[in-house]
């Protein structure tokens, strides 16, 4: 039997040694038992071209505004945005930056009754051609600003396509804005600026 | 246009592997934590292979682009052969450290008439985003360095023999190519519709020779679990009332949509 050949001659000591019907086969067998004559695997290695992928961990708005990013969970349907408002949240079910295809999505307050202006407030005066990086993990990728839209708030969800993990790459940036509304405690609308990769992550 | 090698549709349909028919042989339950697994990916046209580690044969009747496995391997050096029809055809040494999970691909040289290859790949098992898959494409066919196009896009460029590239895409269906770098034509291989899965890694391998017609992909689904929260319904970002006011140039409260070029 081949199978009982193979064994035989490959296995460990105290393997039933079964005479090869090829003399020549069994010649191969026995050198190759030897471990120092038979040469390792190849290790397989990611292309030159490997994309980078990162997720973000400080995001610069043009006029030098930079604000930590931290990653930004979604609970009963709101995405909960850090406290502090000079921080920033990812949300962590939109897209690494320089992926391929979908969203990155970062929001941040305009405002908070207890901190006063944020550093997402700078994103009222964003114009398209503005130039916004995003870092994370020693790599860096920049976007150039494409649209700036208000959006009603309860349309933001369902009508824009803010969320949506499909189509290019695209950096998506979430604040407040509108009417300020105080016995409702916020804004009638969300500000939503789309930017656009210039290149791939490095 | 046809291609030179006629640019056929082959449906990937991609099933969790688990032993794809296979007589696989567990090796002994006793390592326990010193363990590591591979799972052999059969990237040589027409045969069908006996796959042994240190002697003991562990699978047999492996056919091409078949994935078998899991094959528990205790760490350390280990030799892994690679048999047809009672004739070795390529055996190596593999060496693995414990709770490390690989591929190892048996499959043709970059150009025809040298001995089968056997290249390694460690299967990253980190979760993937919710509704996303990690897509990896591995170049392990007899054919120079290609690009792979997804969707008539160059995603994977210049990929050589051995080497590997790694996305993360949205869960659905894509149009796969494999083409000379920096062409358009002749396709190699595809256009293949690939349904990624998610949640998982999907590997898939290039193997054969387009020349002898033998191109076909191999393709291996690991589960990894996703990580990430659901699409947001809402974003609340201003309580105070401080910003009213500070955009120059608000555009109007129309309920106006945001539109996102594609």
């Amino acid at each position: 039997m081949v199978l009982s050949l193979l064994v035989g001659c490959a296995g460990p000591a105290g393997q039933p040694a079964i005479p090869a019907p090829q003399a020549k086969a069994s010649a191969t067998a026995s050198a190759r038992s030897e471990p120092s004559a038979v040469p390792t695997v190849r290790q397989g290695r990611p292309a030159r071209s490997q994309r980078v992928e990162f997720v973000p961990q400080r995001i610069t708005l043009p006029g030098r505004a930079g604000a930590e990013v931290q990653p930004a969970e979604t609970v009963d349907g709101v995405l909960e945005v850090p406290e502090n408002v000079q921080h920033v949240g990812w949300w962590d079910g939109s897209a690494y930056a320089g992926e391929a295809f979908g969203s990155t999505v970062i929001a941040g307050h305009v405002d908070s009754a207890t901190g006063g202006v944020g550093v997402f407030a700078r994103l009222l005066r964003t114009k398209i051609g503005d130039v916004i990086t995003v870092e994370g993990d020693s790599h860096r990728l920049r976007y150039r600003v494409t649209s700036v839209q208000t959006v009603a708030k309860q349309a933001l969800a369902t009508d824009s396509q803010a969320f949506e993990q499909t189509g290019d790459h695209r950096l998506v940036l979430i604040t407040c804005t509108g009417t300020f509304r105080r016995d409702q405690g916020g804004y009638s609308s969300n500000l939503v600026v789309v930017a656009k990769p210039l290149g791939l992550a490095r | 246009m046809k291609s030179k090698f006629g640019a056929r549709w082959i449906k990937v349909a991609l099933v969790a592997t688990a032993t794809l028919g296979l007589a696989a042989v567990s090796l002994p339950a006793s390592y326990a934590a010193d363990n590591a697994e591979f799972y052999v990916v059969q990237g040589l046209p027409g045969k069908n292979l006996e796959v042994a580690v240190d002697g003991k044969t562990v699978a047999k009747n492996v056919k091409t682009a078949a994935v078998a496995g899991p094959f528990k391997i205790k760490a350390g050096s280990r030799k892994v052969t690679f048999s047809d029809g009672g004739d070795v055809l390529v055996d190596r040494m593999f060496s693995v450290k414990a709770g490390s999970s690989w591929d190892a691909v048996v499959h043709l040289p970059a150009s025809t008439g040298d001995d089968p290859v056997v290249t390694v790949f460690r299967n990253d098992l980190a979760t993937v985003p919710k509704g996303k898959a990690s897509l990896v494409v591995a170049h392990t066919a007899s054919v120079p360095p290609a690009d792979i196009r997804v969707d008539g896009k160059v995603l994977f460029e210049n990929i050589a023999n051995g080497e590997s590239l790694k996305l993360t895409v949205p869960v659905g269906t894509y149009e796969v190519a494999i083409v000379p770098t920096g062409e358009k034509k002749p396709v190699i291989l595809g256009p293949v519709a690939l349904t990624v899965k998610g949640g998982a890694v999907n590997r898939v391998y290039a193997v054969g020779d387009p020349e002898k017609k033998t191109m076909n992909v191999a393709v291996h689904v690991l589960p990894t679990g996703s990580s990430g929260s659901g699409k947001p319904s809402k974003v609340d970002t201003g309580t105070g009332g401080q910003a009213t006011g500070q955009g120059s140039d608000l555009t109007p409260l129309s309920g106006e949509l945001v539109k996102l070029t594609r």
